[in-house]
């Protein structure tokens, strides 16, 4: 027993001492993605509550340090200490692992955002659809919240709010099919590259019907106002939230900000040529921006979209449940599909300017 | 037909969200109207109703002779007071609470005073510690009083032209 | 022993250890989830095998939608233990046949034949360069395009009949119609009625 054991660590040794190296760098990698996007997520509640309070003619947080930059600090050590509930005959575990099933996505789709021109943790053949399918993962922690707090509020958010879900991401899955079609490629990487030399061959415009349905969708996706029907809490309190409290809730909260940069991410890399500069081909403007980096150019135009959701929530007010559904499957669903058909014909017989 | 094609147009360019947005964005720059509470105050009208008071006479003697027309008036019945004689043969209050919890803000205690005695200052921003803070008695009130004199009477002179 | 060989042991145990899970939790939610990660464990033994497209279609497709549609079914029904064992007892001998035929069958087909080890023969290993999906796109549209067609079709089919048998419009529905009240007008809302002082006498 104690030989084989020997054995055992003696074949080991060898390839620990490569792998080793490889899995730290990797750790190394995700965690250096992983604090940034944390500040990030931290900053974007300040932003949010200062955005929509200047809209509403406030001034929103400016309390706590200079001009409320604290802020986020002061909310995060506010959950940490506060006690977490478990609600009586509530199935712990589940309850428990419903705001993990609903972080942990959020965080893994990080994975394969190319964040400049060879600058990513994992470049893999088929990101978009990874993109897809972890996204489509984030669901069971709505589902699991609503089942396994044995409340009635909970439920019936998370079933409508499921119900959406799961329609949304057909449509979000037909936008990404003409983004594939048009970049000819499954890989975040190749459809950023394609999209290279200036604002004008991003492809916003080709597809610029296909942007609008996409970030609406996307809207729906990250349960964002007008279209949070999971914690309407004009008819349902607080949704799937209402049983949590502490850091469960935290996770929910860190979820959605999570998957707000991400949809903005995306946006960003299919529709608006993720790092390159606007300016690309231009004679002279290209090399008075030359000096920014790429980073700083995708920071910037997700910081744009990032707004709109700020803006979009501040403006609009919350759409009844079945009229999102049938703008789902009665106009964005047959919208894509003819969408698809048309951009199938244009690259097949080589119309217009930008195939 | 020209109408039905410019309400298509407008709808499927997202016409209505857009003026939406349009009035946000508006909004997003215009000066923001904010009072910063503890720092600025609105202004507040010289028959604002807040926290109880009992004024003294300049000498000062106090005011209040017992009459209990208060006492009666209340329609919360929030004011006690118990009165005897003083040496001097005048009547005076020996105990005078009112239970903030009951009291209403009504301002009725202060028209029925024959002496303007109790008043309602301008002081809203108070707070109890504790249950039975609720209940200031006639030291408090006339602290409370002393304190807000000039306040106090100033708010009266300003009110008197319209009496 | 190689890196990917342990993944490859790990992902199994996984695999194995949560189906026996799931096949014998009682709570129906729980045995759901189980399943779950059952799939996610195949999906990674995917990866190992180079087929990354199939992985990823496996999740976005069953542990994406199809387990979220378990799991509404779950929610909706009251499935108690009681009702559920209540003819265990009857359905006992053909459940005990039709699992010795199954794995009658899988021992058949494992053991010797066309899918012999040694007639198949270890997958080909391809480098980091290779992209499984484009294989399986050159294949799917240029050797098998027509039954790729047909099976689309058929699927096309399947949705239409099911929509077909189970729509039925309601005797008593509240359904609203949404393209109605989002086209109205100020105008058709209102309604300027022209009263004289008589006439309000006479409603009194």
């Amino acid at each position: 027993m104690w030989q084989s054991f020997v054995d055992l660590t003696h074949q080991l040794i060898p390839w620990f001492n490569g792998s080793l190296a490889d899995i730290l760098i990797i750790v190394i990698k995700g965690l250096a993605l992983i604090f940034p996007l944390i500040i990030m997520m931290a900053y974007m509640t300040y932003a949010e509550r200062k955005v929509i309070g200047f809209m509403q003619l406030r001034i929103g947080p400016n309390r706590v340090g200079p001009f409320g930059l604290l802020q986020p600090f002061a909310d995060v050590f506010k959950m940490l200490f506060k006690e977490v509930i478990f609600p009586s005959k509530s199935n712990i575990y589940l309850f428990l692992l419903a705001p993990i099933l609903a972080f942990v996505p959020a965080v893994a789709v990080w994975a394969v955002v190319p964040l400049g021109e060879d600058f990513y943790i994992a470049n893999i053949d088929v990101s978009l659809l990874y993109v897809m399918a972890i996204g489509s993962v984030g669901v069971y922690g709505i589902v699991l919240a609503g089942w396994a707090s044995n409340s009635k509020y909970p439920l019936l958010g998370a079933l409508r709010s499921t119900a959406l879900l799961i329609s949304y991401e057909l449509v979000i899955g037909f936008v990404l099919v003409t983004v594939v079609m048009v970049a000819s490629s499954v890989n975040l990487n190749t459809v950023v590259e394609s999209q290279s030399g200036g604002i004008l061959n991003w492809y916003w415009i080709p597809l610029f019907p296909m942007m609008i349905v996409f970030w609406i969708g996307a809207l729906v996706e990250t349960n964002r106002a007008p279209f949070d029907v999971v914690e309407g809490e004009s008819e349902i309190v607080g949704g799937t939230h209402v049983e949590y409290s502490g850091m469960p809730f935290a996770l929910f909260f860190m979820a959605e900000y999570f998957n707000m940069i991400f949809m903005a991410m995306l946006a960003v890399l299919m529709f608006f040529g993720g790092w390159h500069s606007p300016f690309e081909g231009i004679p002279f403007l290209e090399g008075l921006f030359g000096f920014v980096p790429d980073l700083i150019w995708l920071l910037i135009k997700m910081s744009f979209f990032l707004f709109l959701y700020f803006w979009i929530r501040a403006s609009f007010p919350r759409f009844r449940y079945d009229q999102i559904m049938r703008l789902c499957w009665k106009v964005f669903l047959p919208l894509t599909i003819v969408w698809i058909f048309v951009v199938a014909l244009m690259t097949q017989l080589g119309i217009g300017p930008w195939f | 037909m020209k109408k039905k094609l410019k309400k298509l147009v407008n709808d499927f360019s997202l016409g209505e969200l857009r003026t939406g947005l349009k009035v946000t964005s508006k909004e997003f720059v215009n000066k923001k109207i904010t009072v910063q509470f503890p720092e600025e105050r609105t202004p507040i009208s010289p028959r604002f109703r807040g926290l109880h008071a009992l004024r003294r006479y300049p000498n000062g003697e106090e005011r209040c002779i017992a009459c209990k027309l208060c006492e009666a008036v209340c329609p919360a019945n929030a004011i006690t007071i118990d009165s005897e004689m003083r040496e001097d043969g005048t009547r005076r209050t020996t105990q005078y609470d009112i239970d903030l919890f009951k009291c209403i803000f009504c301002g009725f205690c202060e028209e029925a005073c024959p002496v303007d005695a109790i008043v309602e200052t301008h002081i809203f921003d108070y707070a109890f510690e504790s249950r039975e803070g609720s209940i200031i008695d006639k030291k408090a009130l006339l602290e409370i009083g002393d304190k807000n004199e000039s306040a106090i009477s100033k708010a009266k002179e300003e009110d008197s032209k319209y009496r | 022993m190689e890196f990917t060989s342990i993944l490859f042991y790990v992902f199994s145990l996984f695999f194995v250890g949560s189906s026996l899970v799931m096949i014998t939790s009682r709570n129906t939610a729980k045995a759901a989830l189980w399943l779950i990660l059952t799939f996610f464990s195949a999906a990674s033994l995917w990866l190992l095998l180079e087929a990354e497209f199939l992985a990823i279609t496996l999740i976005l497709i069953y542990v994406g939608a199809v387990m979220v549609l378990f799991m509404f079914v779950i929610k909706m029904l009251d499935t108690e233990a009681s009702t559920l064992r209540a003819q265990f007892t009857r359905y006992l001998p053909l459940g005990i046949f039709v699992s010795l035929v199954v794995i009658v069958q899988m021992a058949l087909v494992l053991n010797a034949g066309p899918f012999d080890l040694e007639t198949v023969g270890l997958p080909e290993q391809h480098g980091p360069s290779y992209s499984n999906i484009t294989a399986i796109a050159q294949q799917l549209y240029t050797v098998y395009v027509y039954p790729f067609e047909l099976a689309a079709v058929l699927l096309l089919i399947a949705i239409i009949a099911a929509i077909t048998l189970v729509h039925r419009t309601q005797v008593n529905s509240k359904k609203q119609n949404i393209s109605e009240q989002i086209n109205v007008q100020a105008k058709d809302r209102m309604r300027f009625a022209s009263i004289n002082k008589d006439s309000t006498k006479e409603n009194k």
